[in-house]
């Protein structure tokens, strides 16, 4: 179904994770990024694996749930890793045997290509599972809260971090709403006889209108009706906005901050003084 | 066609946290030319089972995997809605399904074509002109609307009372054996209610062996229905004809539910001391009360 998508769907338990300050783990995030690219040799990306697979386990989010997230761009590693099995084309020899172990007109497998193939295979996980730990343990508004707050600064040059903020969290907020109402009208249109998952790409194409048409009315609609809901409680922008919950840094913030600033550097020391090169 | 349901559960979101059971072990038979109610709550699980009835929603294969244990039914006449192998397209030939809100459906840019959407899907091959003008013609004409004015139309231009007409013709236009309504009469004025219930009895006597019906309007299913089944909390309570269900009136208070007029004057009646026993038809309740009333004077 439709709400199996799991892309920005928040995980509704209780954990450490999920009580960080929305704010530090979207930096945690860009951190941990930064670590993940930082790293040159198996050893330091095996260290931060270590870190994500604890961070998960702690978050209580089911390996299912991860494992759905990593499929979305299975299609993707695997064709960035044949693309680079084929065409790295190193010398560097990593395991007894020939540096090249296979070659046909402009392609050619080497040990360093297979590597470094894994190599990017295991980054673009890891890329992927952390984003969707942010998702999965930060609910949209406190999301979108963390998100304007770290972009305060920028107002001071008259950006308009507020209205961002909340266009943010309206779309995000009506995600799983615009999900719902595509179901239904799916249902309504399949009880129709629409063939909706079946045929040609254009039969598909032309099979979409009916579901499309409904739902555009639909959140247009819906988009109306919200203006005008706002329009009627006055709602002007952000200044002298009090926020419901304030953000608040806690010792487990300092717990997370101190375990991947460990990690970061860990990983620029080994990117300087490489264990085992790659 | 007959539809048997036995041992039928369902769980949406089924092994996460938002895991909510709307099923939960219903067994229901409908046969062949019932008007038939469905009363609940909110949230009781009557739109999750019609939605069934046309394999929108279908058993969960952990549950197929259990069905033959668990003694899990399923059959619309013919089909067996269990199985993996039902030709659901054929299915839905058969059992037409008119959403809540089914004006929501609307999309083509004239009346026509919309109406003619269901018949050119299920045709098993291109229909003609001339077919499907007839058919969209006797479905039009059929909900009551003018077939030359509305035709040309765009769905949109209508009121909500017409788009949900056509919505019904769009459904209808394949003429169901079975057709399901979920709340048809739902957000519209007293007039419209009556209209699309008097449509209901007249599609039932010409196109619809069986029609079935989610409502809360209880004087509707005491006027209309021969059969209605109670949900709750995604269980049935009971499956009863109109004339027995709402002499149980307190036990349909007690479950959230409302009664007809009809119930509450009869209770108000035998407060003060007159016994009324009527099918709580408006009819027969008025004829009883004046039979009683001539004994009495
Ligand atoms: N698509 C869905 N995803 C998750 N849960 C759902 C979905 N549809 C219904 N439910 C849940 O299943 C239960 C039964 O819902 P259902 O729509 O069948 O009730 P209903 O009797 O039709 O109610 P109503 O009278 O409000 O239409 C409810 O608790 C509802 O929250
Ligand atoms: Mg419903």
């Amino acid at each position: 179904m439709l709400k199996d998508v799991s892309f920005g769907q928040y995980y509704p338990v209780k954990s450490f994770v999920h009580n960080l300050d929305p704010r530090l783990k979207i930096l945690f995030l860009i951190g941990y990024i930064v670590a993940i690219f930082l790293a040159k040799e198996f050893l330091a990306l095996g260290a931060c694996a270590l870190v994500l697979v604890f961070a998960v386990f702690i978050a209580r989010i089911p390996f299912g749930k991860v494992m759905r997230a990593v499929k979305g761009i299975l299609f993707l590693v695997l064709f960035t890793a044949v693309i680079n099995v084929f065409f790295h084309g190193g010398s560097a020899v990593y395991w007894d045997g020939p540096a090249v172990l296979w070659e046909w007109k402009i392609f050619r497998v080497t040990q360093a290509g297979i590597m470094f193939s894994a190599f990017l295979v295991l980054r673009l996980f890891l890329l992927v599972i952390c984003s969707s730990l942010l998702t999965y343990t930060t609910t949209p508004v406190s999301l979108t809260d963390g998100i304007e707050s770290l972009l305060t600064p920028l107002k001071w040059v008259r950006f308009p971090v507020h209205e961002l903020a909340l266009i943010m969290s309206i779309a995000l907020r009506f995600i799983p709403i615009l999900m719902d109402e595509t179901e239904r009208i799916m249902n309504a249109q399949k009880a129709r006889g629409a063939m909706l998952d079946s045929g040609g790409p254009a039969k598909r194409v032309k099979a979409i209108v009916p579901v499309l048409i409904p739902l555009l009315l639909s959140a247009f609609h819906r988009a109306d009706e919200l203006g005008d809901a706002m329009d009627a409680r006055c709602y002007s922008g952000g200044k002298n906005r009090t926020k419901y919950k304030k953000l608040r840094f806690s010792w487990r913030d300092l717990l997370a901050a101190v375990l991947l600033a460990a990690l970061i550097a860990g990983v620029v020391v080994m990117r300087y003084f490489p264990v085992f090169p790659l | 066609m007959r539809i048997v349901a036995e041992h039928l559960s369902y769980v949406y979101n089924a092994r996460s946290p938002f895991a909510t059971k709307a099923l939960d072990d219903v067994s229901l038979t409908i046969e062949e030319g019932e008007f038939f109610g469905i009363i609940g709550h909110t949230g009781s699980g009557k739109s999750t089972f019609v939605q069934h009835l046309n394999g929108l929603l279908r058993l969960p294969s952990s549950l197929k995997r259990r069905k033959k244990k668990d003694g899990v039914v399923l059959t619309v006449g013919e089909f067996d809605l269990t199985s993996k192998k039902t030709d659901f397209r054929a299915l839905r030939r058969h059992v037409g399904m008119v959403f809540q809100y089914p004006e929501n459906q609307l999309f083509a840019e004239t009346v026509f074509e919309d109406v003619a959407f269901g018949y050119k899907n299920f045709a098993d091959k291109k229909p003609e002109r001339d077919e499907v003008e007839r058919a969209v013609r006797e479905a039009i004409t059929a909900v009551g609307l003018d077939y030359g004015a509305v035709k040309d139309m765009s769905p949109f231009d209508l009121s909500g009372g017409q788009k949900r007409r056509v919505a019904i013709a769009g459904v209808i236009v394949t003429s169901p054996e079975i057709l399901v309504l979920d709340e048809p009469a739902a957000g519209l004025d007293p007039l419209g209610k009556r209209e699309v219930m008097a449509l209901l009895h007249k599609l039932k006597e010409s196109k619809c062996k069986t029609v079935i019906v989610v409502s809360h309007d209880m004087d509707e299913i005491a006027e209309n229905c021969t059969n209605v089944a109670v949900f709750s909390d995604g269980k049935v309570k009971d499956v009863l004809p109109p004339a027995e269900l709402f002499k149980r009136t307190e036990e349909l208070f007690s479950l959230g539910l409302d009664v007809p007029l009809t119930a509450k004057l009869t209770l108000a009646l035998k407060q003060r001391g007159v016994e009324i026993d009527c099918d709580y038809t408006m009819e027969d309740f008025v004829a009883k009360v004046l039979a009683k009333r001539g004994n009495v004077c």
